[in-house]
């Protein structure tokens, strides 16, 4: 291939995806209509912990349009119960039920379903239920619910705590103990909900003659669900298919099996007519698996010159009703205690974690997962011990990051990083914002009163993981593969087949980056598809930054293959040795001749016109390749995010001034997508950090249910963002790609929190708690004033 | 979130309009801009059988002067406010104010009327109402009364409106000459309602203080007049410790309550900082340091 | 269930006579009986601004007025603004400066944009962030779409300065 021609991988093309969500005609579920369609509404649970005595839907079932009223005991024979199976040690798997039977465990758990002719009707009927309902024990404090003897959320468990694992290596507490320094404390990240624009909604239709089911979805996993279904429903896999069309984002949030996917599934089989649920964003903030919710109590053992001796933590993950299908409840508190020691030299970690069962809304993986929890402590600690030993904050990350010749370096909880640029986008990040600068600025707006706070964090996570290690450990499930097919079809249009289903992250253009430039055409000559689970035989979707690695990997296999019979093709064709044919912008030429096929020419050869090639040929070769890849392990991606912040001393207002990020991030696609997906992070991180929180009341009352209270950061609150692209070595895997997406949400929230305790440092303030709000600095510095 | 049915009337004029809500006794509402309405409607905290609309009723809406003062009709809507010449230059304070209103796509709807009859009392228009003593003219089946602003903010979401009453127009009295004004408010997010805020006007004759106004945003059940704040301020020159002392005075005004966004100490803490700020910026408008 | 109300509007140019109930909103008006789906629905409180659409000029939730308020009202959605084939200069600077990705919140975002526009100078990132305030976006973080309104913005006072005499 000539290295003179312009690269297509990591080239700044305008993506294909644009023109139908920019025109308004991309096709969004709730876009989707189908004849005869009927939709639903849910009456759902006001108590958070309730046995159910009665359900009256006399009145509802006659209110105008209703055409079915079904409560669990309507369905209790139609589908088979739900459980997040997992061979990990002392974990307690729940019993996910569609619409809730005997109790409740959270407000907003669906008791019954109303359908009819319009969303208006439905809900109508839906106010006219009444169930009578018997309050058991209030079990919203995740503490009150972990202690010994209290109440049961779950009866067959015998226990709140349904998860518990440890990791430890070395001899910690000897480390304390000879430890010059040790600075600790209980952090508290609060809850958040991912709050895509787009609202899940699912829509159903039972082919009454095929017997077969087609499930349109707001979800990040259609083979996941297809699998789910196929199961749950006693319904053969090639006869059930999930479709995931346009959607609106996800973050984790879409990543699920949702009561809602079953009954609408079951409720159109039933029925005998298409069947539409849409969630509105009430159901949303209060159904949507939510994320973030940790306590956690960490100390850090360190010696005089600030190196790290040894960390340790125990961990108590607030992890709602119900253990959530497929990732289990583990999948967040796990992570928090598996990357805490971060991207840090660190001999000795114990680090243990329970996740307490509460009634309050599932908690689910929500971008950055545990990452977010893990950074946010471990930058703190980090930033505690600096002033404590006053040394600078960034200086005493240099004496810690692993360095170059440490890699592979294996963390305290096992887990490996290969090489990474950690101290490298810890330099970048410096030079970017100008840190020296930055410090005197700081200087002389402290010597004038004002609270100028710098934050640094830096992290590291495992993107794009391949089978050797789990997303959630012990399942029954497979996230550690992804496959593409490529074809060339009989008029030579190139469509690419997955199984990850893209929902803002641009794949239909990266992916079609990749094999334009492995297979030699252009990026608008491949047709990407996916987001079907008929297109693959397994697939599991799009999440835990995953699809640019292992979907970019499978689609440069399947792609080089393709390239391979082309060209051998095109040797008869041409009559020319396959080492002196180039593929290259859709044409197959004989390098130095003007010989030339289009691939269109080529297909119509190898297809249709029989005599042209050895009849032999058409039964050994194919234009078409279908190659999974799996890289086996993960690969480390890691990055060092600074924001320079103000906070106003008299009304507390945090306001950003700078944001920076430095990540390394590998082999970029798309530098417009990348940076596209830094963006959101970091705005998902500022609003964890300084805006969003689920409030339950001692009831288990979700009292952030609107877009009023649960406050999500518009444009006004976002600073502009300024990010370094540092490549380091290219990773070991196919593409030379790292996974990314979810580094913002994973630095912001440590970034920041570091950079109000600078800012108060005067004050002696070490903020430990998410989200900053003024509410909680006023009660922070009046207790400060007090003290001094 | 679908709202509830209800019949649907688009009134020709004021007197079908308050006949209408007579006739249906307390099951109608009247529906101008709708931003604050029709979210209850969506979340079914409202139901009420009869919706009247004000939209089509002629001549309910505009900015004219009256007295030296303005006379605004019920159905301005928040841009016109926000873009009037006149309104900028006889009660830059309101001007100002409107910036904070929450979104462009909520002011091209919203009305004064509207705002007031709402009541919220984190919403900037009533406390606009409040600090400038305003008059409110009110229309029912009785005929035509006018309720100045202290009179008509009754308690968090509730005025001294009969059921069947609507909010005609706003008369807003002529400001003096010398007289400097500011607004400050602190809020979560751009465009939120505010956790507090504070409207001064500050009119001056011979140096000293002929007039003191401080209107206090979501830190009571209406718009609060911290009436002892302005008696402090009365009759003085400017120094700082004045200042120092309306302040404090504006913040035991203040009778905030705790909830999700921030706590009454919080609250009450604000408003002595805005206060402060407040009345510094009026007094140096007043003086012609700034504009 | 209350009776039908005739009304007769023009949406995108087109003109429409439809019996509607009155409490339909008009998001829903756009998306089903229309079959404008490009209208989006993300909060039903007029929070998020997804269902924005200019009404006689002016943008507006559409989540927030009902159909049958609209009798003789020009509408134009986000289907009026260009197609798949001609994108509108704006619609062509969010996709130069990648200012979306799910693409949900977009048509909300673009209307006001389109507003924004007409409305205010948007001298500098400050403003053109608090307009854009009213529109939540969680995918882009903003960055990109800032980018794109400042380029037509300056495009636009370029042309502005051009016709002065």
């Amino acid at each position: 291939m000539s290295e003179t021609r312009p690269k297509i991988i990591g080239a700044r093309v305008q993506r294909v995806e644009d023109p139908r969500f920019l025109a308004g005609v991309g096709r969004f579920t709730d876009d989707l209509k189908r004849a005869g369609m009927l939709h639903v509404a849910f009456r759902r649970s006001d108590e958070s912990h309730a046995r159910i005595v009665d359900i009256d839907i006399s009145a509802a079932e006659t209110m105008p349009g209703v055409v079915a009223v079904v409560t669990a005991k309507d369905i209790v024979d139609a589908v088979r119960p739900v459980r997040a199976e997992s061979r990990m040690k002392n974990y307690h798997a729940t019993t996910n039920q569609p619409l809730a039977a005997e109790k409740v465990r959270y407000v907003g758990e669906a008791v019954v379903a109303v359908v009819a002719e319009s969303r208006y009707l439905a809900e109508d009927a839906a106010e006219q239920i009444v169930i009578e309902f018997e309050p058991l024990a209030e079990l919203t404090d995740p503490e009150v619910a972990a202690a010994d003897g209290a109440p049961l959320l779950h009866e067959e468990a015998g226990t709140n705590i349904i998860a518990l694992r440890e990791f430890e290596r070395g001899e910690v507490d000897d480390a304390f103990s000879a430890a010059a320094l040790t600075v600790g404390g209980r952090f508290r990240f609060r809850r958040k909900s991912p709050c895509a624009i787009e609202n899940r909604s699912y829509l159903a239709e039972y082919d009454q003659g095929k017997r077969s089911l087609t499930l349109h979805a707001t979800t990040q996993v259609p083979g996941i669900i297809r699998d789910a279904l196929a199961e749950a429903l006693d319904i053969p896999g090639h006869r059930v298919r999930v479709v995931a069309p346009d959607v609106g984002g996800g973050f984790g949030g879409k990543a699920s099996l949702y009561a809602e996917d079953l009954i609408v599934c079951l409720l159109a089989r039933k029925l005998g007519r298409p069947v539409k649920w849409t969630s509105d964003r009430l159901e949303d903030l209060m159904t949507t698996t939510q994320g973030f919710d940790e306590i956690v109590e960490a100390e850090l053992a360190l010696d005089s010159d600030g190196k790290f001796l040894a960390l340790r933590a125990d961990i108590l993950g607030d992890v709602g009703a119900y253990s959530i299908y497929p990732w289990t409840c583990t999948v967040e508190p796990v992570q928090v205690v598996s990357f805490l020691p971060g991207p840090y030299r660190l001999p000795c970690y114990r680090g243990k974690v329970r996740a307490v069962s509460t009634a309050k809304t599932p908690l689910g993986p929500y971008r950055g997962v545990g990452r977010p929890i893990s950074t946010f402590v471990m930058e703190r600690l980090v930033d505690m011990a600096a002033r404590r030993l006053a040394i600078d904050p960034a200086e005493i990350r240099v004496r810690n990051l692993v360095v170059e010749d440490e890699f592979p370096y294996k963390a305290g909880s096992g887990l490996v990083w290969d090489r990474s640029g950690f101290q490298e986008c810890l330099a970048a990040a410096r030079e970017k914002i100008d840190y020296e600068a930055l410090r005197q600025e700081q200087a002389k707006a402290r010597a004038a009163g004002r609270w100028f706070g710098i934050g640094i964090a830096s992290y590291a996570e495992l993107t794009g993981i391949g089978s050797r290690i789990a997303a959630a450990p012990g399942m029954a499930l497979n996230t550690g593969t992804e496959t593409s097919t490529v074809r060339v079809d009989s008029t030579g249009s190139v469509t690419a087949t997955f199984g990850i289903a893209s929902h803002g992250q641009g794949m239909e253009t990266s992916l079609a980056q990749v094999i334009a430039e492995e297979l030699g055409v252009r990026v608008e000559d491949v047709e990407v598809v996916h987001g079907d689970s008929d297109g693959q035989a397994h697939g599991t979707g799009t999440y835990a930054s995953r699809s640019a690695v292992l979907a970019g990997g499978a689609a440069t296999l399947s792609a080089r293959t393709v390239r391979e019979n082309v060209i051998e093709i095109a040797s008869h064709l041409l009559e020319a040795a396959p080492a002196d044919i180039d593929v290259a912008d859709g044409t197959i030429s004989v390098v130095g001749t003007d010989r030339r096929l289009s691939f269109r020419e080529l297909a119509r050869a190898f297809y249709s016109e029989v005599g042209r090639l050895p009849h032999e040929l058409r039964e050994t070769i194919a234009l078409e390749a279908t190659k999974t890849y799996d890289p086996f392990f993960g690969t480390t991606s890691s990055a060092t995010h600074i924001v320079a912040l103000e906070i106003d001393p008299e009304t507390y207002g945090v306001e950003l001034r700078r944001y920076v990020s430095a990540e390394d991030c590998g082999r970029i696609i798309n530098p417009l997508i990348v940076d596209g997906q830094v963006h959101g992070g970091v705005a998902q991180g500022i609003g964890a950090a300084l805006f969003e929180e689920v409030v339950h009341d001692e009831a288990g009352q979700v009292l952030t249910a609107s877009f009023v209270d649960y406050l999500v950061p518009t444009a006004a609150e976002i600073p502009s963002m300024e990010t370094v692209h540092v490549e380091t070595a290219r990773p070991n895997n196919v593409g030379g790609f790292r996974g990314m997406g979810e580094g913002g949400t994973i630095g912001a929230p440590a970034a920041i929190a570091n950079a109000v305790s600078d800012a108060l440092a005067p004050l002696d303030i070490e903020i430990d708690e998410l989200p900053i709000t003024p509410e909680r600095l006023f009660r922070l510095i009046e207790r400060a004033r007090k003290n001094q | 979130m679908k709202p509830p049915a209800f019949e649907y009337v688009a009134a020709g004029s004021v007197e079908e309009a308050v006949s209408l809500l007579a006739e249906h006794d307390g099951e109608a509402k009247v529906i101008a801009g709708g931003q604050s309405l029709v979210p209850m409607l969506n979340f079914r905290l409202l139901a009420p059988a009869v919706l009247v609309d004000l939209n089509r009723i002629p001549g309910l809406d505009g900015v004219s002067e009256q007295g030296g003062g303005l006379r605004i009709g019920a159905l301005t809507r928040h841009r016109t406010l926000e873009t009037s010449e006149i309104v900028k230059a006889r009660f830059p304070v309101l001007n100002a104010a409107m910036q904070f209103v929450a979104h462009l796509a909520i002011r091209n709807r919203g009305t004064i009327g509207g705002s007031l009859s709402h009541a919220d009392p984190a919403a900037e228009l009533p406390t606009m109402a409040v600090l400038l003593d305003a008059e409110i003219e009110v229309a029912g089946p009785k005929g035509e009364r006018v309720i100045a602003a202290q009179d008509f903010f009754e308690s968090a979401l509730s005025t001294t409106l009969e059921e069947d009453e609507i909010v005609t127009g706003v008369r807003l009295p002529a400001l003096a000459a010398q007289t400097g004004w500011a607004f400050e408010e602190f809020a979560r997010r751009s465009g939120d309602f505010g956790i507090a805020g504070v409207g001064v006007t500050v009119s001056l004759t011979d140096g000293k203080v002929a007039q003191a106004r401080v209107a206090l945003l979501g830190v009571g059940q209406t718009p609060i007049r911290a009436s002892a704040a302005e008696a402090v301020l009365l009759g003085k020159e400017r120094n700082l410790e004045l200042i120092a002392a309306a302040a404090e005075a504006a913040r035991q005004a203040a009778e905030p309550e705790d909830d999700l966004h921030g706590s009454a100490d919080y609250r009450r803490h604000l408003v002595g900082v805005l206060t402060r700020r407040a009345v510094e910026a009026a007094w140096r408008r007043a003086l012609g340091e700034v504009s | 269930m209350s009776d039908t109300l005739r009304i007769a509007l023009t949406v995108n140019g087109v003109r429409y006579e439809k019996d509607v109930e009155p409490r339909m909103l008009l998001a829903d008006f756009l998306r089903e009986t229309l079959g404008l789906t490009g209208t989006h629905i993300g909060c039903e409180h007029g929070v998020c601004g997804a269902c924005t659409v200019l009404l006689n000029g002016d943008s507006v939730r559409s989540c927030l007025t009902f159909a049958v308020q609209l009798d003789g009202a020009d509408i134009e959605t986000v289907e009026s603004l260009g197609t798949v084939e001609d994108l509108s200069p704006l619609q062509q600077a969010y996709r130069e400066h990648g200012a979306l990705q799910c693409g949900f919140c977009t048509p909300g975002m673009l209307i006001t944009s389109v507003d924004l526009l007409k409305k205010y100078p948007l001298a500098n990132d400050a403003e053109i962030r608090e307009g854009l305030s009213g529109n939540l976006c969680r995918c882009t973080g903003y960055e990109h779409i800032v980018d794109a309104v400042r380029a037509v913005a300056k495009a636009q006072a370029k042309t502005d300065e051009g016709d002065k005499p």
